[in-house]
């Protein structure tokens, strides 16, 4: 998932951590079966952090009801106070992770994440009784339904309204949500293969042999199409109750809550769904019984209110914004809000991308790298508390078979390695080249880029920085023809897998397309190609996590920037709150009211 | 009167016909494509057509005017999203509904906040205003001075923030701010307004005591009021009869135009507050890239200017008989 134009601005403004990633859901966890996090590449933070752990779940976990989170109370109004209301409900719109989250109390999918402990998740079926049984080296997918799940109306969901979703994914007007499955079905320009169910006509490779069972047929094998299913985008919607373009303005339920007002960027007030059984639903608690959902408040103001914790505050809390720069050491250093603050850090991969079609000699790409006044990047950023230093390209959080490897001895040197740095220059017959830095202009990056100006000139790099309008950053520095060495890109697995990251920053080349390196060699392609078709999925992890430090080496296509830290607060009477490491943001599975 | 007050309305209808036109092409001229905004990140060209068709920009820049000014007046319909129903003022996107309710049910926060500091600007303004003017010299004179330049020194976001810091997180003195129909509970509205008010209300207040402190000592100058005093008229009835009238007119004139611009958006007030008004409503305009909202919003606000300022004519006639006549 990018993490692009709606996100880059809060993201450089460091204020919200939601909108940092511009997020798919379903980005998650980490290193199933990896080494400790005492192994952790990053450089560590001010608090230990371990990175989430996922498995593939079976079919008893894929039971009701969820695990409830110590002393669960049942009942009561929690609200949830942040910034912007969410972009989309119709589930085949959501793509970010925000408008993901919000899904979480009103849409089901056929497979879903479920909390087993802190930090420690599976995947499991959602309204499937299990994660999926693939077949035919993974090219077809079964699932089954569980009995007893329903619509908010009471109408029993069925195979055909999952056949339905997926099909009506290819219709034009959805145009924001995910696109693994509908590409996997037709192995093509799926908006030009399949228009869509609304004429009539249906996609032969989705089969529905009874109202129970579905069946998912691939071109190609995709060992991984059970956590393509748990993202939010594929979440069912009813055949029956389909308004197109309009069910974005009204969602029909089938999780745990409805909509009982909204009244757009001020407010929500869900309710209880009647219909949904939480002994069908392994994932969601949904203890309050109404939630309200106040937007217009900015990360400051949402700071102050819960840091006071009085009156109604106390039991409110944020999906998504992070405690603002100038409060941080605040929070971080009051002992009274130990218990009600919780710390994540970034599940995204964020870069400075080496335009390869300009920098050509790989000698200076390294010489960057190790020059890279990470620490000094970190302290201006905030500190320890404020960002991590990551070094490989996969985030330890969102890769199962996560191993560390620092190429450009950041873990060692953190503000960078001068004499290193000259000596690749002199090896590269060029001691001083010219970079040219493209940033996005706010007052934290012009900061940052001040520190890279100095860290590079020091070994023999001259820095030509390019303030960019952050509104056209993206659009500038994401053509193909641009004329920058240099500039800082994101993005964020799908799911916990390298699938859903290296090939697309290294997939094809194009204007506004994500590969802002250029990176692109038959030789490099067939690799990843080879690996997405893998029908072994955790040979497929091993693989991907071996080519992320194998294109370091080759290629050096970027420096890997500073992963940032994401502190927020929650009210006194509000329980179960944790942020979720896939997403992070706060997941609403687990909250509740406390008496 | 009423020919004077036809003269004025008619002359506003005709600027806020060119503000508009000059908005539009402002909005729809400039290299910006809202169908790309609403079409999506997997926007095949075919769908961009279709959203460039169903917004209606794909037709000549003059038809896309005539339509949208016809849309005001017996509303529109936007292919796959429904009627727009008149006033159609466009169709948002990002909100997924007609802009004119998204101003509508946004209107009321920002008259309540406008309203209620401007009635408490205008009249500690002119007060302390008048005081200054009575004491000239004095030890009230100058405080009243230096109160007006520390005020007219300050920032919103810089007092806002700090007076919520300490009167509404740490001493609890007044109430979260916050936007309550008066009709659902007086109370909360006026509890929820209070501070924005009070913090508006520092800003401005440095104005009008500046400007009615130096009208003020003028117009005590003038022959005629010497003439009410000469005549024995008691000092209060001077400044309040004679004085203070004479003083008004520069006063309306600026309140007239804090007023209008106010109604346009408070916008660093209701970012501030957290107050969902137009203000607000204007910058997530800006920040998403909504033009059609975005302009709507533009033209509100110009219409308020607009409006206050045949209300600021009108009142001149009812203070000064003179400018009927002219």
């Amino acid at each position: 998932m990018n993490i692009r134009r709606r996100s880059a601005f809060a993201l450089l403004a460091a204020a919200s951590m939601a909108l940092v990633g511009a997020c798919a859901p379903g980005n998650a966890g980490a290193p199933a079966g990896a080494p400790s996090a005492g192994a952790s590449s990053a450089a560590p933070a001010a608090a230990p952090y371990k990175p989430a752990v996922i498995t593939l779940g079976t079919a008893e976990d894929s039971k009701g009801p969820a695990i409830a989170p110590e002393g669960v109370v049942k009942g009561g109004t929690v609200t949830m106070i942040d910034r912007d209301d969410y972009a989309h409900l119709d589930p085949a719109q959501v793509y970010v992770n925000t408008d993901a989250n919000m899904g979480l109390l009103l849409n089901r999918g056929l497979t879903g994440y479920k909390r087993i402990a802190k930090g420690e998740y599976k995947l499991v079926g959602d309204l499937a009784t299990d994660a999926g049984t693939p077949s035919d080296g993974g090219k077809t997918w079964t699932f089954t339904l569980k009995d007893g799940v329903k619509w908010q109306d009471g109408a029993p969901i069925t195979s055909a309204d999952v056949k339905w979703t997926i099909e009506r994914m290819f219709a034009p007007f959805v145009t924001f949500g995910p696109s693994y499955i509908q590409q996997w079905l037709t192995e093509e320009d799926y908006k030009k293969a399949y228009k869509g169910p609304y004429d009539g006509k249906e996609l032969d490779n989705i089969e529905t042999p009874d109202d129970k069972t579905i069946v998912f047929k691939f071109k190609t094998p995709h060992a991984d199409a059970n956590y393509a299913f748990a993202m939010a985008g594929y979440s069912i919607v009813p055949k029956a109750k389909d308004t197109k373009e309009k069910y974005d303005q009204g969602p029909v339920s089938s999780g745990p809550y409805i909509i009982k007002s909204h009244v757009v960027d001020k407010s929500y007030e869900l309710v209880r769904n009647p219909n949904w059984d939480p002994n069908t639903d392994p994932i969601r608690g949904a203890y309050p019984d109404v939630w309200k959902l106040e937007f217009g408040q900015e990360a400051l103001q949402i700071t102050d209110r819960l840091v006071a914790d009085s009156g109604p505050d106390q039991t409110a809390f944020t999906f998504y914004a992070a405690v603002p720069p100038e409060r941080l050491q605040q929070v971080l250093d009051d002992p009274n809000l130990a218990d009600r603050r919780m710390i994540s850090p970034s599940p995204y991969g964020n870069y400075y991308y080496f335009n390869l079609d300009r920098v050509k000699d790989q000698k200076v790409r390294q010489a960057v790298n190790f020059a890279w006044p990470s620490k000094q990047i970190q302290q201006t950023l905030g500190g320890p508390n404020a960002a991590a230093l990551p070094t490989t390209i996969l985030n330890e959080n969102t890769t199962v078979g996560y191993e560390p490897y620092d190429l450009f001895e950041k873990t060692t040197k953190p503000e960078g390695d001068i004499e290193k740095a000259k000596q690749l220059l002199a090896e590269s017959g060029n001691p001083n080249p010219t970079i040219v830095y493209a940033y996005n202009q706010t007052p934290v990056q012009e900061q940052v880029t001040v520190v890279i100006k100095n860290a590079l000139e020091k070994a023999g790099i001259k820095v030509v920085a390019k303030p960019l309008d952050r509104k056209t950053y993206y659009d500038s520095i994401s053509q193909t023809k641009n004329e920058f060495d240099l500039y800082w890109g994101g993005w964020g697995a799908d799911w916990p897998s390298g699938s859903t990251v290296m090939p697309i920053i290294f997939g094809p080349v194009s204007d506004g397309g994500q590969n802002m390196s250029h990176l692109n060699t038959p030789e490099l392609s067939a690799k990843m190609k080879e690996i997405s078709e893998n029908p072994d999925i955790d040979a497929a992890n091993k693989a991907w996590m071996a080519l992320d430090k194998e294109v370091q080496e080759k290629y050096t296509p970027l420096v890997v920037a500073e992963n940032r830290i994401a502190t927020t607060l929650h009210g006194s009477k509000v329980g179960g709150a944790e942020i979720d490491p896939q997403q992070w943001v706060v997941s609403p599975n687990t909250i509740f009211v406390k008496k | 009167m009423l020919r004077f007050l036809i003269r004025r309305t008619l002359a506003a209808a005709v600027i806020l016909m060119i503000i508009s036109a000059v908005t539009f092409l402002l909005f729809y001229a400039i290299p910006a494509d809202p169908a790309r905004l609403a079409c999506g990140k997997v926007c095949p060209p075919e769908t961009l057509a279709q959203a460039r068709h169903n917004l209606g920009i794909d037709k000549p820049l003059m038809v896309q005017f005539v339509s949208w000014v016809v849309a005001i007046f017996v509303g529109r319909d936007y292919e796959g999203l429904g009627h727009c129903p008149a006033p159609c003022l466009g169709y948002s996107f990002v909100n997924r509904q007609p802009v004119f309710d998204t101003i509508i049910d946004r209107l009321p926060a920002t008259l309540a906040l406008t309203v209620g500091a401007a009635v408490i600007f205008l009249l500690f303004g002119v007060a302390t205003g008048v005081i200054a003017a009575l004491r000239q010299g004095k030890a009230l004179d100058k405080i009243a001075s230096v109160s007006s330049l520390i005020g007219a020194s300050v920032q919103i976001y810089f007092v806002g923030t700090l007076l919520m810091y300490f009167f509404v997180y740490q001493l609890h003195v007044f109430a979260q701010p916050k936007y309550i129909p008066i009709t659902e509970d007086p109370v909360g509205w006026f509890s929820g307004l209070l501070l924005p008010w009070i913090v508006l209300a520092i800003i401005f207040t440095a104005n009008y005591t500046r400007m009615t402190r130096s009208t003020m000592v003028e117009t005590l100058s003038e022959d005629y009021v010497r003439t009410a005093r000469a005549k024995g008229m008691s000092g209060a009835s001077v400044v309040l009869r004679f004085a203070l009238r004479g003083t008004l007119t520069p006063i309306v004139t600026i309140f007239g135009v804090d007023l209008g611009t106010l109604i346009g958006g408070a916008i660093i007030t209701e970012t501030t507050f957290g107050l969902q008004g137009l203000g607000r409503l204007s910058l997530n305009a800006v920040n998403n890239s909504d033009l059609p909202l975005l302009m709507a919003v533009v033209l509100v606000a110009a219409a308020a200017i607009v409006v206050m300022n045949v209300v600021v004519d009108a009142l001149y006639a009812v203070i000064d008989p003179r400018v009927r006549l002219s």
